[in-house]
């Protein structure tokens, strides 16, 4: 593909201008491209980890109903009803920033290990009760994880994505377009040199003559 | 349209600011293990006047595996350089602390050459499973600047 040239004025100053905007443009190319190694790699290993939240979360999810069925079967609805409705609870996550190779994601953090959430009586109902609860409290455990995880691929997504349109448009677009310019220059200067040779030895000859 | 002049101007901005955010994202200053254990959420100021969080499952976790003086020694996040090579990449420790800890979560025996552990990418990978928020990534001032 015919590189576009930069319209520059075909002096030595604006060669040595095109060198170090080179030489920055390459730098840039090689970070970019670490960065976007990195967070591909860590892409990656979030979207493993999210198949595996997932999965793990609708486990869980059918464990814990089946045992809330077994409880409410055990107890009866309107009495299993009456004891879970005291139980209600704000939950407390601890929410934060961490970064990934320059992308700002979320970190989600369950506080406590959710039994204090636990307000029903303890003498009125059976274990059945608290194994459903003790597999829901898992389940919220990882719906946290997955919400997490969710985010993270989504930004670490967007991110490889704006990353490489500049890794494509360094390595397709700006590179080449510089070194083709530079390659000009080079070549016009290279020319004029020939044509004042060409000229000095035509003087000479002239001035031999006479 | 845009002239010339001003696309390449727009260009060179862009670029300067790729080199900007990649290093904005590191901490100020590295907390001991310790210090943080004692705060309630544990985190440190980044460069960019952001906060990075630390998660204290793996806090925790990484507490077990040293005793309490090591934990006074050890600063975190740990960074991890990314050098020249896209190979491999380098753990930079100011202790013996992180080369044991590093030893022990890769199941493998590891040393520090010029106060650095150099891991290959299947290892920085497993690594990065076990610690996300007690590592991160530091793109080297040799290629940045």
């Amino acid at each position: 593909m015919p590189q576009q040239l930069i319209k520059v004025r075909p002096t030595k100053i604006e060669l040595v201008k095109l060198k170090r905007r080179l030489s920055l443009a390459q730098r840039v190319q090689k970070i970019v491209k670490d960065r976007l190694s990195i967070l591909t790699m860590e892409f990656l290993q979030t979207a493993r980890e999210t198949v595996e939240a997932e999965k793990e979360l609708l486990d869980g999810l059918s464990q814990a109903y089946r045992a809330l069925s077994i409880a409410a079967g055990y107890h009866g609805y309107i009495a299993l009803e009456k004891e879970l409705i005291a139980t209600e609870a704000d939950l407390e996550i601890a929410a934060g920033l961490r970064n990934i190779a320059g992308v700002r994601v979320p970190s989600f953090e369950l506080i406590g290990d959710g039994k204090s959430m636990r307000g029903y009586n303890l003498a009125d109902t059976s274990s059945w009760l608290d194994h459903a609860a003790q597999l829901f409290e898992k389940c919220l455990k990882a719906t946290v994880e997955l919400a997490e995880l969710q985010r993270v691929l989504e930004l670490l997504g967007m991110e490889i994505n704006r990353t490489k349109r500049i890794t494509n448009a360094l390595e397709y677009v700006v590179i080449p377009s510089l070194q083709a310019t530079i390659n000009y220059l080079n070549m016009k200067f290279e020319e004029r040199d020939r044509e004042e040779k060409a000229r000095l030895k035509r003087v000479k000859v002239l001035v031999a003559r006479r | 349209m845009p002239s010339e002049l001003s696309y390449q101007k727009m260009l060179q901005e862009c670029l300067r600011g790729e080199l900007r955010i990649v290093n904005a994202g590191l901490p100020r200053s590295q907390k001991p293990l310790s210090a943080l254990l004692q705060e309630e959420y544990p985190h440190v100021q980044c460069n960019d006047s952001s906060t990075h969080f630390f998660k204290r499952k793996e806090l925790e976790y990484l507490a077990t595996m040293i005793s309490s003086d090591e934990q006074e020694a050890l600063l975190l996040p740990m960074l991890i350089e990314l050098g020249e090579n896209q190979a491999e990449v380098a753990i930079i420790c100011q202790t013996e602390v992180e080369e044991e800890l590093i030893s022990r979560i890769l199941n493998m025996s590891v040393t520090a050459k010029q106060g650095r552990i150099t891991i290959y990418k299947p290892q920085l990978a497993l690594l990065r499973k076990m610690l996300k928020t007690t590592t991160q990534y530091l793109f080297s001032p040799k290629i940045v600047a």
